[in-house]
């Protein structure tokens, strides 16, 4: 190995574990180790600043915008207190309904929005419907952020991880559609019903006041419904050019700005207002791990790693990608998955140069990603957000508790995901 | 004006070690929504309101959730009481710092002092910075705009 090579992967390892510690905001680490990097880079003379802009993938960056702005203009209207307050009244106050219906709502809207927001936005109201009822909001929202960050595996727009293997592999929404919704589908429903098994007793106490969840009313709840309509109905016209984004040669991230440039047109929001809610460190957080990650491609890192592995001669690709799946999901438990799959793509990049068929390797990905971040509290941002939010209740999510709900979660769909990945292997790899 | 001209003399107040339970049935007995803590020397080291006792009984989403008009209905929470081991606790734990105000201090003052910190009793302090009365928002409001009168009779 190069000293270019050694500098550059100790530069990315400690910005690595300084996330895992925890002792800075991670966009600032991202910040901070993007910096060094072209630092070095110049220094040692492998990598520039012109390379450095390049390595940044606006492709995901653009997606994640245009998404951001039609969230920012969402937000406000009370869209997701209304849908949330409907859930609620629909179960009639039974527990184990009201799990179903609000995992349900989480998550089929993080399937397609941002799920921090989602949850940021839906986990208050599960607190008040609880509170109302008078039963403990602890299942419900752990089985929120579980659920939906399970569910958000589904689809190209569910979770920031998707949107990069897409990306760099080329894979469409539509490929997402047919060969992740179905294994992802299978493994939600494997993590509901564990999570209605590991909180029976929870969900066996009947509810003290039944009657007043029927006199919330979910439209007061909304309140801004004109402008809510308009930004739903541009976000569905957006879904179904994802759809077709394959066969119009267009990319998820101009339709995904575009729709953000109709709704600002139609809407006619407070452009300084809507552009604060977008959450610039994570746009920023991204781009700082970009040009981290494509230091270490420009410093040879990734060469020496691939040769490394293809001289391991991989004869049972299917095994192999399997490994790679709790491999992912055991990092991703333990640091941010953004950073684990940016840095996991040039290495299957280069596994792909080798010959190998890579494109079961991208699923795999996608899986290891998507349900590693279930296992410990910190493994995803929307379990950081509701153990936040239950510290202001009476019933605050410890640790301890989300390695008795998460951990066998996070297990359950990863093993789901392996059982069904290895029979559907051969329509996985075309 | 001095704050001495209008405040109440005969200030009921609580030893830093009262229980919360007590506290609270303090305030039942005497009808009032504020009570000041004191320590050995009637020195006052915090204050006890009505609203640091009732937000023991309050829901947790009050404060997650911005605008509450589509809730009609409490429910469960109308009927929660805090449990015996809070009350049974010192009013330490959850009574606020003390802002006090001079017994020769000027109305506006004392009134701006309410104002900025959101109360609506204060505890009157001597020189010796022992607890000499309250004083409340409708105490010092009656005195200055008793003033007023004189201003329209001239």
């Amino acid at each position: 190995m190069t000293t270019a090579a050694i500098i550059s992967t100790a530069v990315f390892l400690i910005s690595l574990g300084l996330i895992f510690s925890e002792k800075l905001h991670r966009t600032i680490i991202g910040f901070a180790g993007a910096v060094l990097m072209v630092g070095v880079g110049r220094w040692l003379g492998f990598y520039s600043e012109s390379q450095a802009i390049a390595a940044i993938d606006f492709e995901t960056i653009g997606l994640l915008a245009g998404m951001m702005i039609l969230v920012s203009l969402l937000e406000p209207t009370g869209f997701f207190q209304f849908l949330a307050v409907w859930a609620g009244r629909l179960s009639k106050g039974r527990p184990v309904y009201l799990l179903v219906m609000l995992g349900s709502v989480t998550t089929i809207i993080s399937m397609f929005l941002d799920n921090v927001t989602t949850v940021v936005m839906i986990a208050p109201v599960t607190i008040l419907i609880c509170e109302v009822l008078g039963i403990n909001p602890m299942p419900y929202l752990i089985a929120e952020a579980l659920l939906s960050d399970t569910g958000g595996a589904a689809t190209l727009i569910g979770d920031p991880p998707n949107i990069l293997i897409g990306s760099a592999a080329g894979l469409t929404f539509m490929d997402f559609i047919l060969k992740s919704l179905p294994i992802v589908l299978v493994s939600w429903l494997t993590a509901l019903l564990l999570l209605r098994i590991l909180f029976r007793r929870e969900l066996s106490t009947r509810p003290k006041n039944i009657k007043a969840i029927l006199k919330l009313n979910p439209q007061e709840a909304l309140d801004d419904g004109v402008t809510a309509r308009r930004v739903l109905i541009v976000l569905g016209v957006a879904i179904l050019f994802f759809f077709f984004s394959h066969y119009l040669a267009v990319s998820p991230a101009f339709i995904a700005i575009a729709a953000a440039a109709a709704a600002m047109i139609w809407v006619r929001p407070n452009v300084k207002d809507t552009l604060m809610r977008i959450e610039w460190s994570v746009l920023i957080f991204f781009a700082g791990l970009f040009v981290i990650v494509g230091g270490l491609n420009a410093a040879g890192v990734f060469d020496v790693l691939v040769q490394a592995l293809a001289g391991l001669h991989i004869e049972q690709p299917l095994l192999f990608s399997i490994l790679l799946i709790w491999v992912v999901a055991g990092l991703s438990a333990i640091v941010d998955n953004v950073p684990i799959t940016i840095a996991m793509i040039p290495v299957i990049q280069g596994l792909g140069s080798t010959g190998m068929n890579i494109t079961p390797l991208w699923w795999a990905l996608v899986f290891g990603a998507g349900f590693g971040g279930n296992g410990t509290i910190i493994g995803s941002s929307a379990n950081i957000i509701v153990a936040c939010l239950s510290e202001k209740t009476r019933t605050p999510i410890t640790t301890r508790l989300w390695s008795k709900s998460g951990l066998p979660v996070m297990l359950a769909t990863c093993t789901v995901a392996s059982i069904l990945f290895a029979i559907t292997y051969s329509w996985l790899s075309r | 004006m001095k704050i001495e001209t209008c405040m109440k003399r005969n200030v009921v107040f609580i030893p830093f070690d009262t229980t919360i339970g007590d506290a609270a049935q303090m305030m039942v007995k005497r009808h009032i929504g504020i009570l000041p803590v004191v320590d050995e020397n009637n020195k006052p080291v915090g204050v006890v309101s009505m609203r640091d006792l009732l937000t023991l009984e309050l829901p947790d989403f009050i404060e997650l959730i911005e605008d509450l008009d589509f809730v009609h209905d409490f429910g469960a929470v109308e009927t929660t009481r805090p449990g015996k081991k809070k009350l049974s606790e010192p009013v330490s734990t959850i009574m606020q710092p003390v802002k006090a105000i001079e017994e020769d201090g000027g109305l506006l003052r004392g009134y701006a002092l309410m104002i900025q910190n959101d109360l609506y009793d204060l505890p009157v302090i001597n020189k010796s910075g022992k607890l000499v009365g309250v004083v409340s928002r409708v105490d010092i409001g009656t005195t200055l705009l008793s003033n007023w009168s004189t201003v329209v009779q001239k």
